[in-house]
């Protein structure tokens, strides 16, 4: 590692002058599962780097009037350990308790998976599906925007749109009405345990009194530098009936969209398109099944 | 760089290590505090071989940056042992022959010690779930797991 000065301050406040004051020179850590391999390799040199761990403001978890507060230091374990996320939003359930291992879920955190906005990040693909605000603070002040517009990148490095002295704070989102509205995350990988995702499929579905898809949400980690947005089905449930066939007719037009977006990298797509269809299948049950509107067996 | 003291508890002791910055827990336990169980396997998070308990919880001590611990509260394998003679988990790795080349044995023993803190009597699924994040290359796992569930029973009294 190059050699850097270590701060490691109590409130947030405290590193957004940090942050200001040393601008690019910086890094800040939250769990280190992405950042310490960095500095490991040289991949990163910063100067400074600054340690979140000690800000107990930033790590909680709770419902405020309605809304999931999640703050940016709440570690994969601790989500996954939740039982208000395990009971209303399955995605972050199902998302936060296969990352890693148990030793990284202990480490790292939300905000870090977010921030690093990998390829294939589960919790920000879960986060990217429910189509989460996350909360951005600098000296300057505070903005909270969708996580779509966050991720708009600029250039090959940068993934979204964090400046040089600003944290990510918070990700907060509206409580799904459970009765109406089901999520789930399905990640194929090539092992149970310290796997990347190969695809990290999330589902967000509400549906009416009568069963009527009113929103529809499809989102495929790994796929592509974002979470891969796949509209065009969504577009095709909403206003029918939810049903197994109905889901299912999504499937060639999400074929067809993974097949255009690998072009460039056409031995990938055999694979990614069948896997995809797969992942999909697997949330289709999975959805109805929480609104009780089917039984699938595969 | 200027250099950070780290106040921690380790092995139930508390110390003050200079050192710095740009030193892992891992590099700062072995070689500050001369804790050789702590193995540096694949020092990407992956293998589990320098698993420590902090702060009641196993971590990968190679993705955690040494002033990251100040405050924590550490063990390593050679906080485990009781006056000396090996603990309950340790004997019965040896008892069930859990131990082949050795290498992962520590980060295996450390990741049983923090699931049997929180659940004493977990079901072999609970066993294997709380250890998926040590590799071991001798591929000895049914022992392994084997080991730990007799350390349960014997810790609860059976056997
Ligand atoms: C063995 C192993 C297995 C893994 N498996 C998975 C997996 O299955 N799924 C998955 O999604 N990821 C996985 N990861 C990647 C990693 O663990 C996650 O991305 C994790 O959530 C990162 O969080 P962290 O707190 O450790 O981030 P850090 O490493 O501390 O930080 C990551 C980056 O984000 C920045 N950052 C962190 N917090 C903030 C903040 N609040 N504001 C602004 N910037 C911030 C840091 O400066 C750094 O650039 C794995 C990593 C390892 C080592």
């Amino acid at each position: 590692m190059k050699p850097f000065d270590f701060y490691a301050p109590t409130t947030v406040d405290e590193a957004l002058e940090l942050m200001h004051k040393y601008q690019d020179s910086v890094s800040v850590i939250a769990g280190g599962t992405d950042l310490v391999l960095e500095l490991n390799e040289y991949k990163a040199t910063p100067a400074v780097v600054i340690d979140l761990k000690k800000i107990k403001e930033l790590n909680y978890i709770r419902v405020e009037d309605g809304v999931f507060r999640i703050g940016a230091m709440a570690t994969h374990a601790s989500l996954a350990a939740d039982q208000a996320v395990k009971e209303k939003v399955r995605i972050l359930h199902d998302a936060t308790r296969q990352v890693g291992s148990p030793q990284i879920r202990n480490l790292g955190t939300i905000g870090g998976n977010i921030a690093q906005s990998s390829v294939a990040g589960d919790g920000l693909a879960a986060c990217v599906t429910l189509n989460a605000d996350v909360t951005l603070r600098s000296v300057r002040g505070t903005r909270t925007m969708s996580i779509n517009d966050f991720l708009a990148g600029e250039g090959a490095q940068k993934r979204n749109i964090l400046a040089a002295d600003e944290l990510l704070t918070e990700i907060s989102f509206p409580v799904p009405d459970t009765k109406h509205t089901a999520t789930a995350f399905y990640k194929l990988a090539k092992r149970k345990s310290l796997a990347i995702s190969v695809i990290g499929g999330g589902m967000v579905v509400t549906v009416d009194d009568n069963g009527v898809c009113t929103h529809a949400s499809m989102r495929g980690g790994a796929l592509g530098r974002y979470p891969m947005h796949f509209a065009d089905c969504e577009a095709l449930l909403v206003g029918k009936k939810l049903s197994y066939a109905a889901m299912l007719e999504t499937l060639p037009i999400m074929h067809d969209q993974i097949l255009e977006a690998n072009r460039s990298r056409p031995w990938s797509v055999f694979y990614k398109k069948e896997g995809a269809q797969g992942v999909f299948k697997k949330l289709f049950a999975d959805i109805l099944g929480q609104l009780g509107i089917e039984e699938v067996q595969e | 760089m200027n250099k950070i003291t780290v106040h921690c508890t380790v092995n139930h002791k508390p110390v003050a290590v200079e050192i710095d910055p740009n030193k892992r827990l891992l590099d700062m336990l072995r070689e500050d505090l001369n804790l050789t169980s702590v193995k540096e396997g694949c020092s990407e998070g992956e293998c589990g071989a320098c698993t420590v308990i902090f702060n009641g919880e196993p971590v990968t001590s190679c993705c955690v940056l040494a002033g990251q611990a100040e405050g924590a509260d550490i063990i390593t394998l050679e906080g485990v042992s009781v006056d000396g003679k090996p603990d309950v988990v340790q004997q019965a790795f040896m008892d069930a022959g859990a131990v082949q080349c050795g290498f992962c044995t520590p980060g295996m023993i450390l990741t049983a010690e923090a699931l049997l803190a929180k659940n004493p009597a977990p079901t072999e699924e609970e066993v294997k779930q709380a250890m998926s994040g040590n590799l071991c290359r001798c591929t000895g796992y049914a022992k392994i797991v084997e080991a730990v569930l007799l350390a349960a029973e014997r810790a609860r009294g059976g056997v």
